[in-house]
């Protein structure tokens, strides 16, 4: 049994993981890392990135479908659902390439195969070539984290699937029913309904998005049941039993015959067969615990990402893998302000936000003044031929504190990071006004929504 | 070229010594004279130091932070091609005033070393080695309070909170990075009671003087104690003057008039009629000036400072309401040039704001006296008409008896009385 000592050993090489590897390497530590699947982890291999890909392929569908709109005729086109996953999976391979070049690079050891604690610093790997064990001064896991889903329905990825079984499935099925609203659901509801799949969306909450504010919700309902998506909020399922065409799900509301079910509940961390009951880790709602410098209940052993807790994002777990990395190597890092993260869903139109919805502002007892500007009214937005959404700022009406930030509409995702600065920075309304926004952009949309917070707004 | 020295420029009367706050310009850097080279906190404001010549800054012998007594080398100017080697090794390290420098008797060197506000920084982690468990919880190391006079390094939020719950930024000290104000350092100091603020856990704390206090603490004896100080106090009759002021005051386009910018007035036009009290004492004379530079005591957090308003005789109220309002504002964020600091020949303190009868002031050597002014106060009066509400204040005048008597002191005292009681008269 090959033996081998490192400063840090990791285990789970998802953006948790290999970004604290590449960190750790950065500060001269030496670093081993353990995967049982592709450098990645499911954000690169069955997330994030691959789902990305079917949602540009459900764009550009969906353009070429509004051909007309824009003076183009088209003879017909055609569009194949199988093509489409394989580009994504390309996508996928390219970007795990990619880890695998910068663990190269940065000259971090890779050991495949499955990672067990067998003391606080020694990690057992069983690989595909026998058994090895990495010794390390600190361990940090990053396991991440898997499907959850309802008693009664039991996920088999044939016709009960998870959303590692939908980035892998080729085959469309004719009819849909996605059980959970969240950013998963909402996001395949977007793909599927593209490719013409009857798509029903299930949520037990009263609204869809439900962590996102409530307007936003009210948006992304109208414009999918637009689209023919069937949306039913407020819906709990019993069960999904073989029948019909597939599947029969029974609801408090009735039965529903779809050919498959796609689970999207949420997801539980990976927490077992790690061995961290026999070092003794403490846990908390099924996470790992964990002190803002990530550091477990365990001296010297770390836990950072999907398996440390909510929320559960990539760009969540790789900043916590900097603050390991860093905490390790002695520095002093800045913990994480968990209030300032920003959360995308990327269907059509986007949803991103940051901050207190407006009713959480309120509950919070926080006089607040909102201010709100449709895309309809933005120049860029009329020009694309993407006008729907809006941005909402909500403040503090006595400082103009960045209370929160709401984005339903085009590139949403990508327009909420001047509110992560700002709000980073402590700026308040008045610092965002007077940053000159070019023009036209649909950024511009951001400044006029907070010109309209302080009832300035010019275009509106 | 000549080469030119740099050396701790006299800023102000008493100014015996500078802290440099940073230098503007590098070593390397062309300079022309006129430039800025660097700013100075003196004991009474932070001043830009010019320079005197053109060239390159070959020599920075000061570095920011160190205090220097006026006269003493800090940086050379010269040309490239320059021997100025020699002149660098003559610089004495801490060496004495200049000589030359007039009213440098006092001895200098009492001044304290580079002030001791070195952050109580965590011992810096050795590099390479890693440490497991690393002990640092807190998420940021303690920066020192924030320097005084420099810019606040705040976010625009605390700022705003700082502005609404009356924290002064300051006395803290920041959490974010670089020692940035944020957020929760103004709330934890806003939310923590007046009382738990007033008792820490020491018994007491030595806070070191700064620049203005020392110089209070050294200039002030030098006045008490070989001034003999006499005091005359009237009482003005307000209330035409209180009405006045509210019908200026409603005039729109005009600048706001202060219950002060009266009393300067009324003083500037008595001191024309009283030279003798607008005079210094010379050892072997008296200097009776014939113009009036009034200086006007502004109270600051770390002590006062009384920046000078010239030719007060030859302004008019509402000049005088301009020009006051923007030396005090100046003053508050010590930016005054160094020539309003330096040059009356009378002084005003007004406590009147304190909600106070009245008070006696100490004189400002070489001025001659100094007029202290109390609130203006509501009090029951007797006049024909019998018992009556009437507004009063208090004025009190300290003269310096070696160049004035009693006598001289009451009737100056006496016209600012009438000048005030019959207000038109500030107007003409």
């Amino acid at each position: 049994m090959a033996s081998h000592k490192f400063d840090v050993a990791i285990v789970g090489t998802g953006p948790g993981g290999y970004v604290a590897a590449i960190r750790c390497a950065q500060l001269g530590l030496t670093v081993g890392v353990v995967e049982d699947d592709r450098p990645g982890g499911v954000c690169l291999n069955w997330g994030c990135i691959p789902t990305k890909a079917l949602l540009r392929n459900a764009e550009v569908v969906s353009l070429l479908g509004r051909a007309a709109e824009f003076g183009i005729r088209l003879s017909g086109f055609e569009v194949n659902y199988a093509e489409a996953v394989q580009r994504s999976r390309r996508v996928a391979d390219r970007m795990a390439k990619g880890v695998e070049f910068l663990f190269r690079k940065n000259k971090i050891a890779l050991f495949p195969g499955r990672g067990t604690l067998t003391s606080k610093n020694v990690v057992e790997v069983k690989g595909t070539s026998g058994v090895e064990t990495l010794e390390a001064r600190a361990v940090i896991l990053a396991t991440g984290s898997e499907p959850k889903s309802l008693p009664g329905v039991a996920i088999d990825e044939k016709t009960v699937i998870s959303s590692t079984g939908a980035v892998r499935n080729e085959r469309a099925p004719k009819s849909l029913a996605i059980i959970g609203a969240g950013a998963v659901g909402v996001e395949f509801a977007d793909v599927y309904a593209a490719y013409g799949v009857q798509v029903t969306l299930l949520e037990a909450l009263p609204r869809i998005v439900p962590l996102e504010d409530e307007e936003v919700a009210k948006e992304l309902t109208r414009t999918f049941t637009r689209r023919g998506i069937t949306v039913k909020t407020g819906v709990k399922v019993a069960s999904a039993k073989p029948g019909g065409p597939g599947l029969v799900v029974e609801t408090d509301d009735g039965k529903l015959e779809v050919e498959q079910v796609l689970m999207a509940v949420g997801r539980a961390a990976k927490v077992t067969g790690l061995g961290l009951e026999a070092v003794g880790v403490q846990l908390e709602r099924g996470f790992v615990k964990v002190s803002p410098l990530m550091e477990t209940s365990v001296k010297g052993l770390y836990a950072i990402g999907d398996m440390a807790g909510a929320p559960l994002l990539a760009h969540k777990a790789m900043a916590e893998g900097v603050v390991a990395a860093e905490s390790i190597a002695g520095r002093a890092p800045r913990p994480l302000d968990y209030g300032n993260i920003p959360s995308c869903t990327y269907c059509r139109p986007q949803i991103a936000s940051i901050g207190s919805s407006e009713a959480r502002a309120r509950e919070q007892g926080r006089d607040v003044t909102v201010g709100k500007f449709p895309f309809t009214a933005s120049g860029k937005a009329v020009a694309l031929g993407e006008t729907e959404g809006f941005i909402k700022v909500v403040a503090d009406k006595a400082t103009g504190e960045l209370l929160g930030v709401h984005i339903v509409g085009p590139e949403a995702t990508e327009i909420i990071h001047e509110f992560a600065v700002g709000r980073t920075l402590e700026a308040t309304l008045e610092e965002i006004i007077h940053t000159i926004h070019a023009h036209p952009t649909l950024s511009e949309a951001a400044l006029e929504a907070t010109l309209a917070a302080l009832g300035q707004a010019i275009h509106i | 070229m000549a080469v030119t020295k740099v050396v701790m420029p006299k800023l102000s009367e008493a100014m015996e010594s500078g802290k440099i706050i940073k230098w503007l310009k590098k070593e390397g850097d062309r300079i022309q004279g006129g430039d800025i080279l660097a700013e100075v906190e003196t004991d009474k404001a932070d001043v830009e130091m010019e320079a005197f010549g053109g060239g390159v800054l070959r020599k920075i012998l000061a570095p920011a932070g160190e205090t220097v007594p006026v006269g003493v080398l800090i940086g050379v100017i010269a040309e490239p091609g320059d021997d100025v080697a020699a002149l660098i090794a003559s610089a004495p390290a801490p060496a004495p005033a200049r000589a030359g420098a007039p009213a440098l008797a006092v001895a200098a060197p009492s001044t304290p070393a580079p002030t001791p506000t070195a952050s109580p920084r965590p011992p810096a982690v050795a590099p390479g080695p890693m440490r497991p468990s690393p002990v640092t919880s807190a998420p940021a190391a303690a920066v020192a309070a924030q320097p005084s006079g420099g810019r606040v390094k705040a976010s625009p939020l605390a700022k705003k909170i700082a502005a609404q719950t009356g924290v002064d930024l300051r006395l803290l000290q920041g959490s974010g990075p670089g020692g940035r104000i944020v957020r929760r350092d103004v709330e934890t100091a806003g939310a923590a009671p007046a009382a738990m603020r007033a008792v820490p856990d020491a018994e007491f704390e030595d806070r070191p003087l700064s620049q203005m206090r020392a110089a209070i603490a050294r200039q002030m004896p030098l006045s008490k104690a070989p001034v003999p100080h006499f005091y005359v106090t009237n009482e003005v009759a307000m209330d035409r003057a209180w009405e006045l002021r509210e019908e200026l005051n409603a005039l729109e386009g005009q600048p706001k008039i202060s219950l002060n910018d009266l009393v300067i007035r009324a003083c500037a036009l008595a001191l024309l009629q009283h030279p003798g009290v607008n005079a210094s004492f010379r050892g072997d004379a008296i200097r009776v000036f014939h113009r009036a530079h009034i200086g006007i005591a502004v109270a600051l957090e770390e002590g006062l400072i009384t920046p000078v308003l010239r030719d007060c005789h030859a302004k008019s109220l509402a000049q005088i309401a301009v020009e006051s309002r923007d030396l005090a504002e100046r003053a508050r964020v010590r930016k005054l040039r160094a020539q309003e600091l330096s040059g009356a020949t009378f002084s005003i303190s007004n406590l009147g704001m304190f909600d106070v009868a009245e008070f006696s002031a100490i004189i400002n050597p070489p001025e001659g006296a100094i007029l202290a002014v109390g609130s203006v106060r509501r009090v029951p009066v007797v006049d024909e008409a019998g018992l009556g509400v009437g507004r009063r204040m208090a004025l009190t005048i300290s003269c310096d008896h070696r160049v004035m008597d009693g006598a001289m002191g009451a009737r100056f005292l006496q016209d600012v009385k009438r000048l005030l009681e019959e207000p038109l008269r500030l107007l003409v």
